[in-house]
Formats: C-alpha cells, sequence, structure tokens
C-alpha cells in the first residue's frame, strides 16, 4: 500500500461514449471473420498484415480502451502519461508473447472478465474509493502494469483462439505487438484529445465522478458478460 | 504526481455508486445480455422487450476432413443423368422376361441418386426389388456382395455411395398379370453398361422408350 499525495485536479468527460458503452454491452471483442481466416491461413513471417490486426484489435477493443480513458482520467501531465501507459504496455507484452510463444492455456471469459474488473478497479481508484473505504490504496502504478499483465492475456487468448502457425511465429507475433502499441497510441491521442477539450470547460469538474460510476458500471457489465460466456459458454467475445 | 482527484467521492455517495453500478450492471446482465447473447432469460425481460429474438445459434463448422459424417467429393468420371425405361412382362411369359438386373458401373466413393417407379400396375405386392451391388473380382478372388434394399413395392428414391469398386443396381421382378414398365431415372458418377455385359445381361438400352429399350426374344 501505498499513499500518493493527491495533486492534479483534472477530471475527463467520455461520458456519453461510456455510458454507450455500458447500454449496448455488445462487445464484441476477438478477431473475427476474415481476418480470423486470414490469421489461420498464414504461413510465415507476415509482419504488416499482424501489425494491423493488432492495432485493429486495439482500436477496437472497448475493454482495453475504456481501462485506458480510467488510467489517464487524472493524468494531465505528458510525463505521467507516458510513464503510465509505457508500464501498461510493458505488462500486456509480457503476456501476449508468452502466452502465445509458450501456449499458455487461459480461459479467455476469466481473462476478459478480470479485464472487465480492472475498469471497476481504476475507476473506483479515480474516486478515490480505496482509501475512503480501506484507507489505502495499491500503488497506481502497481496496479496499472498488473492489469496491463491481464490485459496481454487476454490478447494472447484471442491470437491463442485462432490456432497461429508455427511458421513465423515470433515475427507474427512480435509484429501484432507492435500493431497493438500503435494502436493504443492513436486510440490514445484521440481520448486525449478529448479529454483536454473536456477539462478546459466548467462542465468537467461536476461531471468527473458521474463519468467515473459510469466508466464503474461499464467495467461491472464487462465482467458480467463474461462471467455469463463462462457459465453458459459460447463464443468469445 | 498523483492519479487521484482532489475531491474524493464522499463515502456515503461512493458506496451508494458502487452498489448501484452493480446493481445496474446486473440488471444489464441478466435482462439484455443473457436474452440477447445466451439465449437465457432469467427476469422475462428478453422475451418481453424482444431482445431474446436477437439470439441466434453459433455456427458449428465441421472439419470434414476429421468428422465421421459425409464428406464433399469430386470424381474422376463424369456426372451423368439417364432415364432407363425398362419393360417387364407378366409373370406367365416366364422369368427372362418378367425379371432382369440392371445396374451400372461405379468407382468406389462415387454417389448415385435414383428414382424409380413401376407404371402398369398399382398392386405393391406384385412388384419385388432387390438393390444390391458387388465387385467384379479376377478368376478365382472372393466377390465382395452388399445388398442395400430388398422388398415389395413400386417405386424407391434415393441415394447411393459405392463402398468398393464394382456394379451396383437392382433385381426387378414382375408378379402381376400385366406387363409392366419401370421407369428408372439416374444421376451422378457411374458408367452404364454395355448390353450383355454383367450387370446388364438383358440389354436394356438407356434413355430410349420402353417399347425400343429391350431386345426382343
Amino acid at each position: 500500500m501505498n499513499r500518493l499525495p493527491s495533486l492534479s485536479r483534472k477530471t475527463c468527460a467520455l461520458a456519453a461514449l461510456l455510458a454507450l458503452c455500458g447500454a449496448t454491452a455488445a462487445f464484441a471483442h476477438n478477431i473475427g471473420g476474415t481476418d480470423a481466416a486470414f490469421v489461420a491461413a498464414a504461413r510465415g513471417p507476415d509482419p504488416i498484415p499482424f501489425m494491423y490486426l493488432g492495432a485493429k484489435h486495439m482500436v477496437t477493443g472497448y475493454d482495453h480502451l475504456a481501462f485506458l480513458v480510467g488510467v489517464i482520467f487524472f493524468l494531465f501531465r505528458l510525463r505521467q502519461i507516458a510513464l503510465y501507459v509505457s508500464l501498461f504496455s510493458l505488462g500486456h507484452s509480457i503476456t501476449l508473447l508468452a502466452g502465445v510463444y509458450f501456449q499458455w492455456n487461459v480461459d479467455p471469459h476469466l481473462v476478459d472478465a478480470v479485464i472487465g474488473l480492472s475498469v471497476a478497479y481504476k475507476a473506483i481508484e479515480n474516486l478515490g474509493g480505496f482509501r475512503t473505504l480501506f484507507g489505502g490504496q495499491i500503488d497506481p502504478r502497481l496496479a496499472v502494469f498488473g492489469f496491463g499483465l491481464v490485459h496481454g492475456l487476454g490478447l494472447a487468448t484471442k491470437l491463442q483462439a485462432l490456432k497461429l502457425n508455427p511458421d513465423g511465429l515470433l515475427t507474427n507475433l512480435v509484429s501484432f505487438n507492435l500493431g497493438v502499441e500503435i494502436g493504443q497510441l492513436l486510440a490514445l491521442s484521440l481520448i486525449l484529445v478529448v479529454m483536454t477539450l473536456w477539462r478546459r470547460t466548467r462542465a468537467f469538474e461536476p461531471t468527473a465522478q458521474a463519468a467515473n460510476v459510469l466508466l464503474l458500471l461499464a467495467g461491472f457489465v464487462l465482467a458480467g458478460h463474461q462471467v455469463a460466456g463462462y457459465v453458459f459458454g459460447g463464443a468469445v467475445s | 504526481m498523483s492519479t487521484e482527484p482532489s475531491r474524493p467521492m464522499p463515502r456515503g455517495r461512493l458506496i451508494l455508486a458502487i452498489l448501484g453500478a452493480a446493481g445496474l450492471a446486473a440488471l444489464i446482465v441478466l435482462g439484455a445480455i443473457l436474452p440477447a447473447e445466451f439465449n437465457r432469460d432469467p427476469l422475462g425481460i428478453g422475451k418481453l422487450s424482444g431482445l431474446a429474438r436477437l439470439w441466434a445459434p453459433d455456427e458449428a463448422v465441421i472439419d470434414p476432413g476429421k468428422s465421421g459424417v459425409a464428406a464433399a467429393q469430386e470424381y474422376a468420371t463424369p456426372f451423368r443423368t439417364d432415364v432407363i425405361e425398362i419393360p417387364l412382362g407378366d409373370f406367365l411369359a416366364g422369368a427372362d422376361r418378367s425379371e432382369l438386373e440392371y445396374k451400372v458401373r461405379m468407382p468406389k466413393g462415387a454417389t448415385l441418386i435414383y428414382s424409380w417407379e413401376v407404371t402398369g400396375t398399382s398392386e405393391p405386392r406384385d412388384f419385388h426389388y432387390d438393390q444390391h451391388g458387388h465387385t467384379m473380382p479376377a478368376k478365382g478372388q472372393p466377390m465382395t456382395v452388399a445388398t442395400w434394399r430388398q422388398g415389395f413395392g413400386l417405386r424407391q428414391n434415393g441415394a447411393l455411395t459405392a463402398p468398393f469398386d464394382g456394379i451396383q443396381g437392382w433385381q426387378f421382378s414382375n408378379a402381376s398379370e400385366k406387363p409392366v414398365v419401370v421407369r428408372l431415372r439416374l444421376s451422378g458418377f457411374y458408367d452404364l453398361i454395355a448390353s450383355g455385359q454383367p450387370g446388364n445381361e438383358a440389354g436394356i438400352v438407356a434413355n430410349v422408350p420402353a417399347t425400343e429399350a429391350r431386345p426382343p426374344r
């Protein structure tokens, strides 16, 4: 446990987006259709397409994006953002590469449920909830790294579901991971633009807490969806 | 450096927010996601709202190479379709006119779609068929035989996939007091057997009217 001094008073928006996430709840988030066919048919190193798939997966992955929103919600200096995002990237790169390469066998639904809970965790942290309720909290940097490991495990299960050909596996894997980072940067830039605009408005202060409650809701819904998938079976989504 | 809002949410509101979010999430999962995505409707909301209609079963893709089900196959034999009209005399005309065997040659794994019907009598008990196939062994070798269907009746519809290289077909027997015609339609991957060869010893000619299909005695 580690108490950090409270500094930034920034909050951010995306309330509408998050409300949408929570309400629609149809988070199709596997690699599907023709992309899956492509991956299954790939033989040998094919870096550019795999990079694209990684980026696409990240940009269209609501759970990863929601978590990122939570992470940078109260970060307003670029150095802080870079540190937290690097910790997150480090975490998910480790488990993505290791999970696929060493063929770890993890249930995708359970991993995705924990990813949903990571969103909820971050929202509670943003509300100062762990301190209010328990009088302390895990160092946010450690938490973001730890959840990065879980998110990477989620990425790994999605790639593993496609039965990658061992021929050129490492190249394709690293390319996919690189693509994930590129996609994350792209999504992050967009989120930052919206957040910065939001922070500048007077509406930010009163809506910041509401936005984090919505984030909390989105996290719970994501987790519930995945638990249902684990209990009732069915396609990973 | 901090990731905290300077103004944390008050304890009471925080607990309310967490419980509220959890409750609403449970409602969304149970009321919307379960009916729409998993075909479960514990609250009955899915049926009321029509969300349950969104659910559709997953497609189970089978691997034809591994599964025990029929596979898509390709054949060197060209596809063909024939209509064979087989006239059969009444039972008083003698066995050589009222009974005969008609078969086609099929490679192993080839499929034949068949449909035949007897005209000239409406009494199923008057007509007997024996659908079978066998290999054409070299001298001194054993013959592999497969009997598919035997019985009385005036028609048969179906498909046959040959389990071995050989000939497949029917022994037709007319036991009625009237001459009849068997109209046999075939499609698939097979070859007709030349007149007088084993399988077509009666010399039936395909794709001509019944009156021309059989050489006179």
